[in-house]
């Protein structure tokens, strides 16, 4: 079987490099024939890798393990859900699954346009081949999931930390979401290669953006409520390299679906498209470096990897010869239109890429400096959370405050007087917000006071927004169906305020108190008080569980318990500490109760944390997949109208 | 309609300054913190930031006995002693790998309190 | 393992199959030519971009004149050059 999988590689292998070179040799020479075979070629290597992908799936489930990936993987005990998601958790599987989503994506786009747009397409087609090609090599030749043994009679199976459903589902969205700003990426330097001046790449590949960014987005969610919920040390996000990999994507593509508005829009920005395109693109090949290659130090291990080098070589390839497509088209890209007014919905569109971009650069800086500091210093320093959160406060806030802005300015000039009708009633909204919040003594952190009103303030325009529309649309059914994107964009943006307020609350006004506490004593955390009650000691199917039960109290009123402690892991002996969460829906908060270290007598360290408005993330998270959703529903009407527009003229 | 030359060039480079500016400031001013493995502490007198291998007999509990261990270069010999109270991961024992913050003072390295990571053991296996 | 060889066997088949068949469709055929806009094309496609562009900002200036984001006395002052803008766009296209 192992035989077939390797075969079907080299197969994939073939096609793709064939997919490149014809496709290339096809596009130069306008060849139809010979351009429709690369496409096919693509279409071919996704069945290649499919069947690729089905071996390797069926041995995980069928616990094969004379395949060494599988036993290094898996056990027999494994349930059926982790042995299928160990596929895309070792190096191997997860370089095959980007080959499978990038082979799945490629075909997709290429049978969507090949038609109306086979000149896009002809070139197109060999830039994803080439990258396809690249992937294909490393599982062939240098990273292969194939490699059999004599089979072991137990494999290694999956630590225990790992078996929860964030495990089935976090990777493979971010792995969608990664690989899918390959296709924009391909169409953009496929336009550049065909001499192609209009927007048909970007029609062609709006939605596809679109996906692959709010797959990154949920993603990155999830792997934060994973980290808040399952490894529970009381935080989300510890702006570790491998977090921050996906991140730095994510933010580009935000800039990317801004701008290309304004293209859209005005004509305007085309050479900066292109170039935050190439950005996006190449920090999601940066983000699977950096996640695969070990080269940085972060929390999340990942073996040395021999991929290392090889990926590194082929970003820099890969930005090299887009940037120089771009500088030898720049004459075609120039637009004839200018920024009419500092103040107008270009340029706040134009502000919040160049916040959104600086942000992407600074956190680079951060993840790239140790490396740097190495080189020149000979010894390699780290910068700190403080450098993020500083960051994060200069460009968030700003952002936040323009995400209010945007959409009450008007497109090439904004006059004093339509702003001063606009802005007067979100503005006052915050500043009622602002001075009521001060009087319940958010005052304490000015970072927080800021982003609160800052968010009133867009909530304000928001909801504002949707009822002017409404009254003028008729019904709010009718408003969203005949403006998808932008309302389903201002949706989006309410989510992002959520996390805004999420963030601001939980990292600004929380409260955090250790104590060693022998039974019957009590600890102060907040507003709360925490009495230990008992040490509960239960044999699960291969753990022990230890338990402590404290009393939640606010002032005399009990409020619930819980119930924080360890387990301990017979076969992999490994601790895990499992953290108790009691969210309180009145009070808007969690409070996290943490054991750090549980003695035999029964004497406990704890520490506990309360969390205001954390919940708030979760609930972005869902916001902003139905907000997504929204603008990702198809229009029919603006789909005839683009039809019609790009549709071949009867001549030859 | 041009009017004076193209506002959106001039807010780019202005901008792109600004955050260079920015940059420069806070990572020569803040600094980073130098991370390092035992055999190059010597000579650093200021907070680093100390990676290496956990080595045993772990003593201590990390409250009310400070923490004390020995950290090894990861692929080396030179080794520490280490004290340090907070919160212990874990996945911290004998073997592993971990980063802690501290000074050394008088040849034993003193950790910042709770500034404890363990890295993530090899994701599958019982190592 | 036969099972293997034949499903890989089968698998490389249909990929040539699939690669060579628009040269087996087509053996022989008088016009090879990728279809492309061509400088006319181009230039319509240009013009038409920039029709659909001030049609839409037309449409989204009455309605933002409508959800009341601008005043009665902008509104007035904007529309006569988006009306010509769209108009200039229309008559280019013919």
């Amino acid at each position: 079987m192992a035989e077939l999988g390797r075969a079907a590689l080299i197969v994939s292998l073939g096609l793709a490099l064939y997919a490149a070179l014809a496709g290339f040799w096809a596009a130069r020479n306008r060849r139809r024939r010979l351009a429709d075979s690369a496409g096919n070629a693509l279409l071919a290597a996704l069945g290649a890798t499919a069947v690729a992908s089905a071996v390797l799936l069926s041995a995980l489930v069928r616990h094969d393990f004379s395949f060494t990936y599988v036993a290094s993987h898996t056990s027999t005990q494994l349930p059926l859900g982790y042995s299928i998601s160990a596929f895309w958790g070792g190096q191997e599987g997860s370089l095959l699954l980007w080959l499978l989503v990038l082979t799945a994506y490629g075909a997709a786009a290429v049978l969507l346009n090949r038609r109306s747009a086979p000149d896009l397409v002809a070139w197109t087609v060999p830039v994803l081949g080439a990258i396809a090609a690249f992937f294909a090599f490393l599982l062939v030749a240098v990273a292969s999931p194939f490699a059999t043994q004599t089979a072991p009679a137990q494999g290694a199976g999956l630590n225990p930390s790992l078996q929860n459903p964030y495990m089935l589902a976090h990777p493979p969205l971010l792995y969608l979401g990664y690989v899918g700003l390959t296709v924009p990426f391909a169409f953009g330097m496929g336009a550049l290669l065909a001499r192609r001046t209009d927007e048909r790449w970007l029609v062609a590949t709006r939605r596809w953006t679109l996906f692959a960014w709010t797959a990154l987005g949920v993603g990155q969610l999830l792997g934060a409520h994973w980290a808040y919920v399952e490894v529970g040390w009381g935080g989300y996000y510890a702006w570790d390299p491998v977090e921050n990999a996906a991140l730095m994507p994510w933010l580009a593509a935000t800039a990317f679906l801004h701008s290309v508005m304004i293209q859209e829009k005005r004509g305007m920005l085309k050479v900066w498209n292109m170039l935050l395109v190439i950005l996006a693109f190449g920090l999601s090949l940066f983000g699977t470096f950096l996640t695969r290659s070990g080269v940085v130090n972060s929390i999340h291990s990942f073996t040395q990897s021999s991929i290392g080098p090889w990926f590194l070589g082929f970003i820099c390839v890969v930005v090299a010869a887009s940037l120089a497509l771009v500088f030898w088209r720049l004459p075609l890209l120039r637009s004839k239109t200018r920024l009419e007014s500092l103040v107008s919905r270009e340029a706040t569109f134009l502000y919040n890429n160049l916040l959104l971009v600086a942000f992407c650069l600074t956190i680079l800086w951060g993840v790239a400096f140790p490396i740097l500091s190495e080189l020149v210093k000979g010894e390699s320093s780290t910068v700190g959370r403080p450098y993020y959160d500083f960051f994060l406060r200069t460009f968030g806030l700003p952002l936040l405050l323009l995400m209010g802005i945007g959409p009450l300015v008007a497109w090439r000039r904004a006059s004093l007087r339509s702003l001063g009708r606009t802005f007067l009633w979100p503005a006052g909204v915050a500043v009622a917000v602002g001075v009521l919040l001060v009087a319940l003594g958010a005052g304490s952190s000015s970072p927080g006071l800021i982003a609160y009103t800052f968010s009133a303030f867009v909530l304000g325009s928001i909801v504002l927004e949707f009822v002017r529309g409404t009254r003028a649309a008729g019904s709010i059914t009718q408003l969203v169906s005949r403006n998808r994107r932008r309302y389903g964009g201002y949706v989006v943006h309410a989510a992002i305020v959520l996390l805004a307020i999420g963030i601001a609350g939980s990292s600004a006004y929380g409260s955090s108190s250790s104590r060693k506490l022998h039974p019957g004593q009590s600890m102060r955390v907040g507003s709360y008080s925490l009495v230990y009650r008992s040490l509960s000691h239960v044999r699960g199917p291969n753990d022990l569980e230890v338990r402590a039960t404290m009393d939640v109290y606010h002032g005399r009123k009990l409020l619930g318990r819980v119930y924080p402690g360890k387990n301990s892991y017979f076969a992999e002996q490994q601790v895990s500490s499992e953290m108790a969460i009691r969210t309180d829906w009145l009070r808007a908060e969690d409070l996290d109760v943490i054991t750090d270290q549980i003695d035999p007598n029964g004497t406990i360290y704890f520490k506990a944390l309360v969390k205001p408005l954390v919940n708030f993330i979760w609930l972005a998270g869902v916001v902003f997949f139905f907000g997504s959703v929204i603008t990702l529903w198809p229009d029919a009407r603006e789909e005839r109208r683009l039809a019609s527009r790009y549709a071949l003229p009867a001549e030859a | 309609m041009q009017r004076r030359g193209n506002p959106a060039r001039l807010v780019i480079a202005l901008s792109v300054a600004a955050v260079l500016a920015i940059f420069l400031l806070y990572t020569s001013i803040a600094g980073g913190t130098p991370s390092l493995q035992p055999s190059q502490l010597p000579g650093h007198h200021g907070t680093v930031s100390l990676g290496g291998k956990v080595v045993g007999p772990v003593t201590g509990n990390a409250h009310d006995t400070p923490l004390r261990f020995r950290l090894r270069d990861r692929s080396g010999t030179a080794s520490v002693p280490v004290t340090y109270h907070g919160t212990v991961p874990d996945l911290f024992r004998a073997g592993r790998e971990v980063e802690v913050d501290g000074r050394l003072v008088n040849g034993t390295f003193v950790a910042k309190p709770n500034t404890l990571l363990t890295k993530c053991p090899s994701k599958y296996g019982a190592k | 393992m036969n099972g293997a060889l034949l499903i890989g066997a089968v698998v490389a088949v249909l990929a040539v199959v699939l690669v060579a068949l628009p040269f087996i469709r087509e053996p022989a055929t008088a016009d090879d030519r990728l279809a492309e806009p061509g400088d006319r094309g181009k230039r319509t496609l240009e013009l038409s971009e920039q029709r659909d562009r001030a049609l839409a900002a037309l449409k989204e200036l009455e309605f933002d004149h409508r959800t009341g984001k601008i005043s009665n006395e902008d509104y007035r002052e904007l529309l006569g050059g988006y009306r010509r803008r769209a108009a200039s766009a229309l008559r280019a296209l013919e």
